[in-house]
């Protein structure tokens, strides 16, 4: 067995590297004189990682297929919280025609889509006007991140009172400078309002990692380019965007990933009403308002599936930049 | 040629207040708001809305009309408690995850899509087992919620700063004759201090800012800040004034936090992904 290092428990001895790269074999009963201990065992390298897993895959199990397994079984059964009834696919075919499950669908995406590119827009527009050196750079990047951590549910709380069609103050600037006041909760523009709060709260974010993505840029390439006499446009098209592109795949990624479950911002404003319901308060409304179990588990469901797939294309991007950026 | 350096100069900085005043605007109402008069909140009137003469009855009345040092309590204990276990749980397995990149990428995958389960597919499971257990409106109910959702992203943050500990110390401890635990204890866990100190910050907040679980499961007993400031909203009368007292101290906290970590929050918004 020389040659792989670790403790072998066949031969019961622990290969190791010595300082002239040769692979030594330590025999454990010979070098300690006795039979090695559990704790021994558990703190050898083949065990020890598996060890060191044990509390978190105690919480995958309880925390992860619990809520799982539960919706799956529940999503063919009918009824209520005193119990169910077996049904089979209906609870599937009532949604494949449900409006009221399809309308929140294709309002999530679209909200998910506005936020976006919105927030790319506005964050890519600071990033290039902040990639300079000025006096108090470090104080302006830094207080520009403070809306990023506050709780969602007490800005749309702010921001819902910032907009009240009488005493909000939004308004009434809006009156004074003879624009006139604005229903904001109104059918039409309630949707694209809630939006608007969330891009306010998020373009710090898009606006501080394009930031530090512009700043991680090679400069001679933008030197040269501009010796070659490329105008700025062409610059940024064929230079800048390309290079940042791996960053705002992270962004729009990790963003869709937030965008898709947005709760508080509605709790805070509308509550649902006004056109405003998006997936997870119709299926906060179906589970926790009707308390209809089994359609409440089979919206689950598929909300589930939906992030699943968006979530292994993630992963797969975050792994990826992570290795980038250790090395 | 001056003249321009100067026109661009002043174009930058109108910009830069504009952007600067469009972010911090509506944080500063809260504190505008929170030390209003009933009356100057309800004004029409544009000026007094920002000159007025200030008052502290707003926070005398959330303390002594409605339980806002219980809630407040409720919400510390609550992310401190889950933080705490967030930790135990999260830094073996990162660092194991790290180190030997056990599973072969398939659990930490599992591990990571537990934050992208939407919090709606789980709650009603969970409401359902701790009605059964009696755990509903109890901190111990909502600590183990708090640590579920935390546990993946402190796992996979956590991640990002074991790897970047050079193997080659560990292999060096290794031929010195340290065992595994302690390499691990002495050695790996000192060098990633700041990173437990950036994680255990994020999952303080991402607790103390939740509200869906909070807001499902629990009524009185264990009612965390967030919910209660938000029943400010919901009665038929609005509560502007004790509403902003509330969230101007509840807010606070998060406000220090990001003005301290401003070098780390991008780090962790992305999951370690981007080094701000």
């Amino acid at each position: 067995m020389k040659g792989k290092t670790g403790f072998n428990k066949k031969e019961n001895s622990y290969n190791m590297v010595n300082t002239k790269n040769n692979v030594v074999e330590i025999n454990v009963d010979t070098y300690l004189g006795r039979k090695p201990s559990v704790w021994e065992i558990l703190s050898s390298d083949k065990y020890f990682k598996w060890v060191l897993l044990i509390p978190l895959i105690l919480v995958l199990l309880i925390f992860m297929f619990y809520p799982l397994i539960y919706c799956i079984i529940n999503s063919f059964r009918e009824g209520g919280l005193t119990g169910t009834i077996f049904v089979g696919l209906k609870n599937y075919r009532t949604m494949m025609r449900d409006s009221s499950f399809w309308i929140p669908f294709r309002r999530t995406i679209e909200a998910t889509i506005i936020c976006i590119i919105c927030e790319l827009l506005i964050g890519m527009g600071i990033a290039m006007l902040w990639n300079r050196d000025f006096k108090g750079q470090n104080f302006v990047r830094g207080i520009v991140l403070m809306p990023l951590l506050v709780a969602p549910l007490i800005l749309s709380l702010v921001w819902n009172f910032l907009l009240e069609y009488n005493i909000g103050f939004i308004n009434q600037v809006l009156s004074a400078i003879g624009i006139g006041r604005i229903k904001w909760w109104d059918e039409k523009i309630a949707l694209f309002t809630i939006c608007g709060i969330t891009i306010w709260q998020w373009f710090p974010f898009s606006a501080s990692v394009l930031l530090a993505g512009l700043k991680s840029l090679p400069r001679d390439v933008f030197e040269a380019s501009k010796v070659d006499g490329a105008s700025g446009w062409f610059t940024f098209r064929k230079l800048t965007l390309p290079m940042l592109s791996p960053l705002i795949v992270i962004i729009i990624l990790l963003r869709t990933m937030w965008l898709i479950r947005l709760f508080d911002p509605l709790y805070g404003t509308t509550r649902g009403a006004a056109n405003t319901e998006l997936l997870d308060w119709m299926v906060y409304r179906t589970s926790f308002v009707y308390f209809d179990v089994g359609y409440g588990s089979t919206l689950a469901i598929m909300c589930l599936y939906l992030t699943i797939i968006l979530g292994a294309i993630m992963f797969r991007q975050l792994i990826k930049a992570l290795e980038a950026s250790s090395k | 040629m001056k003249r321009n350096v100067l026109i661009k100069r002043i174009f930058f900085w109108v910009i830069t207040i504009i952007i600067l005043v469009i972010a911090l605007g509506p944080l500063l109402w809260i504190y505008l708001t929170a030390f209003k008069s009933a009356n100057d909140i309800m004004t029409g009137q544009l000026i007094k809305q920002i000159i007025f003469t200030p008052t502290l009855d707003n926070f005398k009345r959330i303390f002594i009309d409605f339980p806002f040092f219980k809630d407040l309590l409720n919400t510390v204990i609550i992310s401190v408690s889950s933080t705490v276990l967030v930790m135990i749980i999260s830094l073996p397995a990162a660092y194991s995850f790290a180190r030997w990149n056990t599973g072969g990428g398939h659990l930490l995958f599992t591990t990571i899509s537990t934050r992208m389960f939407p919090g709606v597919v789980a709650a009603l499971p969970f409401f359902i087992l701790f009605r059964k257990l009696g755990l509903l409106d109890t901190h111990i109910g909502l600590i183990l919620l708090h640590m579920y959702f935390n546990v993946s992203f402190a796992t996979f943050l956590m991640y990002g700063f074991f790897k970047d500990v050079p193997v080659e110390l560990e292999q060096a401890a290794l031929i010195d004759g340290y065992g595994r635990f302690n390499i691990f204890r002495r050695i790996v866990l000192p060098l990633v201090l700041p990173g437990i100190a950036t994680t255990s910050v994020f999952c303080l907040i991402w607790s103390w800012n939740e509200f869906l679980f909070s807001f499902l499961f629990t009524r009185n007993v264990a009612r965390p800040l967030t919910v209660l400031i938000s029943s400010f909203w919901g009665s038929i009368e609005v509560q502007y004034g004790p509403m902003a007292a509330g969230a101007a101290i509840g807010v606070l906290p998060t406000l220090v936090a990001a003005w301290f970590m401003q070098r780390y929050i991008i780090r962790g918004l992305t999951f370690g992904a981007v080094k701000g």
